[in-house]
């Protein structure tokens, strides 16, 4: 296969996964309903300044608990220490809806505080004394106790890819360990640590479960409501795009502030791998203390709690399919991760077999699509084919092709694939990157065609990659709410789906089964992928 | 006959900036090797990469067995090419141990192939065959690159600073064997150097680019001895230009060290006032001469001294003294210069 071949492929897979998102920008060039001047009389500004109160809350609470954590673990050797290095990731395994179930459940009247209690104490008056998480607050603590782990996790691998010769540098110039954490340690991070909370601040933005199930009106209610109430997708599209041109200036405005300094420097021999301090007494304590509550509150409570109600009300376990569930989680998980991986292996070669300025800005446009929240994408999706339905296909005096598409799992997957496209590109352009181009030239001096070289070469060498990528997308797929309450064919249930759908009808007990389920495939996922999302320069 | 390979005014380019112009040199017959020889950031790098098919040229013309492999209409494609190059950095597959490394090569040619095994123990690589890139150091990440290259029997074979990372001590020892292997398969090679020594021992030929141009292409010897151009004289770091005035068609005058006879290499009209090249090895060292200058520097080289003189004028004269020279002088002690001077080719600019 000659470079066209791959250029025309890279260039065809970008375009498919853009249509979707082209579709919502374009709803700048159409009308919208009156919605907007209700809205803008009434709630608009409650909206604005509630979604600004989250978005920073949530990102406070991400950056001390990422950050610290991070930290402890890579600087610090304690008891537990090599433990906390990957359980403090398990928090990925709840997604911020189940733990808003959890978070509500436990402190509401009557709730399990109130049961462990009286079980302690006997019978009181205990509801007056337990603090609830409703409303902003509980909505802050459940998203951030959900993502401070991707804050964690970059601010760890920068961390660990930080010279010891830097800190041994800072001691030399007679640094104190606080002024070595922020005057070397923190903005050497601070690259990782922004990337981190974009992550968390794109994945705030674009929450709608535990939104909904607070009922914290938000720019995500208007979104919903937008669509739901006033069927008007222009207006709902234009919301969120708003939305994350907020965040692209948030991050832009922090980029730009750095002008050119680097934060790295290439290690040819200058790297010295971390030596970790161990720490004795009551610093041991305090430090383990602090990993393990973040580790208990981010994953063991929202485990426990689940499973406290699996086990007092069984009777929501015998009613569950469980095994039907699993295979349809498992049907979705395979057929997207098989459709990403080839749709990302091929534009990532074609990208770098081409090296077309053209390619470079569709590819940055394709992976826009994780910024976009998935109620929004799975509209977009909606009206694109709908709109190709009516004025392409019955033009041309075919068949209708919406049901192939609308409440189908093709639908459902191809929503996925635009969705999650980045991390399936971002996860092989890493691996990419790491692969210098005068690996392919030698090969291509050696005899060997492009195609030869993407079979031979580089696919054994990007097979650890390919590997996190289809974990990380299995879990991200498992965790999935929005597309697949929308998209999902009939009577065709997920574990996510199945847990909201109790949640909304007020059965949180009954949604215990389904998130307990849940929990345990993401956790296994996780497990799966902490080898190499914790992986260090030695291994 | 027609050259084995031959590059025909040929400009290199990176990324739409022109690099080196107008470049012309053949390979006469297969199995001769050329030594490119320039600073760094020069370009050298551009015309192996253009010459193997990674970059594309705009103007001129890349002829290999007599078929066009660039032009400004033609490109053959890298891997059709039938050309090796081993680059400076480490590219060796970092997925691959660097036994299957060496091994990973497809070609197949009707040249007599080199013993694989023969290779790794001529390269050393024998105690590193079981391991992975990362666990190698520079040096022996370019050996293990080379031996690859080798071993894909290549019509024309680029060493891009070949040995650049190999240890002093090591390194004598492969340029003798490289080039036992590169002349025992016949291997044409274009290496690239900054090491003149390198290329002067390596290479049948030797070109010097500097500014943009290859400024001479000739025989190692009289690149060293006939440099053609005072940028070339400069590069080579080998003499100094001193002022002198030609009195007759074997001789000229300079105010410090008097009459000068020898061998004009090109002729010069006389009267003319020149720049005389004057290399360490051109003057002789005479303690009874009465030919006296200041030593104000000197540089040990194990075999040999290199004495900087100034003379009354302030021009600085370098004087090479074999190191087991009788007596040793010092900074600031008069440095006596046989006369006559006598020398054998006289370039002047």
């Amino acid at each position: 296969m000659r470079t066209n071949v791959w250029f025309i492929s890279s260039f065809l897979i970008s375009i498919i996964v853009i249509i979707p998102i082209i579709t919502i920008f374009s709803s700048f060039f159409q009308d919208t309903s009156n919605y907007y001047e209700i809205l803008k009389e009434t709630f608009f500004l409650e909206y604005v300044f509630n979604s600004l109160f989250l978005l920073f809350g949530v990102l406070f609470l991400t950056f001390f608990l990422g950050v610290g954590s991070a930290y402890i673990v890579s600087f610090y050797e304690f008891p537990g220490s090599n433990f906390f290095k990957w359980a403090l990731i398990l928090s990925f395994a709840v997604p911020p809806y189940i733990y808003a179930y959890s978070l509500f459940a436990f402190f509401e009247n009557y709730g399990t505080a109130f049961t462990i209690l009286k079980f302690l104490f006997g019978d009181g008056n205990y509801n007056q004394h337990i603090p609830k998480f409703s409303g902003m607050l509980g909505l802050i603590l459940s998203i951030s106790f959900s993502l401070f782990a991707y804050v964690y996790i970059l601010a760890r691998s920068s961390f660990l890819y930080q010279s010891q010769n830097l800190i041994e540098l800072g001691k030399n110039l007679g640094f104190s360990k606080l002024k070595c954490f922020y005057s070397i340690i923190l903005p050497a991070a601070r690259p990782a640590i922004v990337a981190g909370l974009s992550l968390v601040a794109m994945e705030t933005l674009a929450e709608f479960g535990a939104v909904d199930f607070f009922s914290v009106n938000t720019l995500t209610t208007g979104i919903y409501n937008a669509w739901i109430a006033f069927d008007d997708l222009a207006f709902a599209n234009r919301i969120s795009f708003f939305l994350l041109l907020f965040i692209f200036i948030l991050f832009l405005t922090e980029n730009l502030s750095r002008r050119k300094a680097r934060y790295h420097l290439e290690a040819k021999g200058g790297f010295k791998k971390k030596q970790k301090t161990k720490l004795y007494g009551y610093k041991a304590y305090y430090a383990f203390s602090f990993c393990f509550i973040l580790f208990f509150i981010s994953f063991l409570f929202p485990l426990s709690q689940m499973l406290y109600w699996t086990i007092k009300f069984p009777e929501n376990l015998y009613d569950l399919n469980i095994i039907n569930l699993l295979l349809n989680t498992l049907y979705l998980v395979f057929l997207s991760s098989l459709v990403l991986i080839f749709f990302a292996l091929i534009s990532n070669y074609g990208n770098r077999v081409s090296n077309k300025k053209i390619l470079n800005v569709l590819s940055t446009l394709s992976i826009s699509g994780y910024a976009i929240p998935g109620v929004i994408l799975a509209i977009a999706f909606i009206t694109f084919v709908a709109w190709f339905d009516e004025n392409i296909i019955k033009t041309l005096g075919f068949l209708s092709i919406k049901k192939i598409f609308i409440g189908s799992v093709l639908g459902l997957v191809i929503v996925y694939c635009i969705r999650f496209y980045s991390l399936a590109f971002n996860g092989i352009k890493s691996g990419y990157e790491k692969m210098n181009i005068s690996v392919d030239e030698s090969a291509y001096l050696l005899g060997y065609s492009k195609t030869k070289t993407f079979l031979n070469i580089h696919i054994p060498y990007l097979r650890n990659s390919l590997l996190f990528v289809i974990i990380l997308v299995s879990l991200e797929i498992v965790r999935e709410l929005p597309i697949t309450l929308i998209l999902r064919p009939f009577n065709f249930e997920t574990f996510a789906t199945t847990a909201y759908i109790s949640a909304s009808e007020d059965l949180l007990e009954a949604a215990a089964v389904p998130s307990l389920c849940l929990i345990i495939i993401a956790s296994f996922f996780i497990l799966l992928t902490s080898k190499y999302i914790l992986r260090e320069r030695s291994e | 006959m027609n050259n084995f390979f031959e590059i025909k005014n040929t400009t290199f380019k990176v990324s739409g900036s022109e690099k080196v112009k107008n470049v012309s040199f053949s390979i006469k017959n297969e199995g001769d090797i050329v030594c490119l020889l320039g600073p760094s950031g020069i370009g050298k790098t551009t015309i192996l990469r253009s010459i193997a098919g990674l970059e594309k040229i705009s103007q001129g013309e890349i002829i290999l067995k007599e078929k066009t492999l660039s032009s400004e209409k033609t490109h053959v494609e890298p891997e059709d090419r039938k050309i090796a190059l081993s680059f400076q950095e480490n590219s060796l597959f970092p997925h691959y141990t660097i036994e299957k490394n060496i091994k990973l090569s497809s070609r197949n040619s009707n040249r007599d192939q080199i013993n694989i095994n023969e290779l790794i123990k001529i390269l050393n690589l024998e105690n590193i065959l079981n391991k992975f890139p990362h666990q190698i150091s520079a040096g022996e990440a370019q050996r293990a690159s080379l031996a690859r290259s080798l071993n894909s029997n290549p019509d024309l074979l680029l060493l891009d600073e070949p040995l650049s990372n190999v240890d002093q001590s090591f390194k004598e020892e492969i340029q003798v064997k490289l080039k036992q292997i590169l002349k025992k398969l016949k291997i044409t090679t274009i290496i690239v150097t900054h090491d003149s020594y390198e290329a002067f021992y390596l290479g049948d030929k030797c070109g010097v680019i500097l500014d943009k141009e290859l400024k001479q292409f000739d025989d190692p010897y009289n690149v060293y001895h006939f440099p053609n151009s005072e940028k070339v004289v400069m590069f080579l770091n080998r003499g100094v230009l001193i002022p002198a005035k030609v009195t007759s068609p074997k001789s000229l005058e300079n105010e410090d060290l008097g009459v000068i006879t020898g061998n004009f290499v090109n002729p010069v009209e006389i009267g003319t006032n020149v720049k005389l090249l004057l290399q360490p090895e051109d003057l002789q060292h005479d303690d009874k001469s009465n030919l006296k200058f200041d030593v104000i520097d000197i540089k040990f080289r194990g075999t040999s001294f290199i004495y900087t003189l100034k003379t009354n004028t302030n021009n600085l004269l370098p004087v090479f003294v074999h190191s087991h020279h009788v007596h040793q002088h010092q900074i600031n002690d008069k440095f006596g210069i046989r006369k006559p001077i006598h020398i054998e080719h006289i370039v002047c600019f």
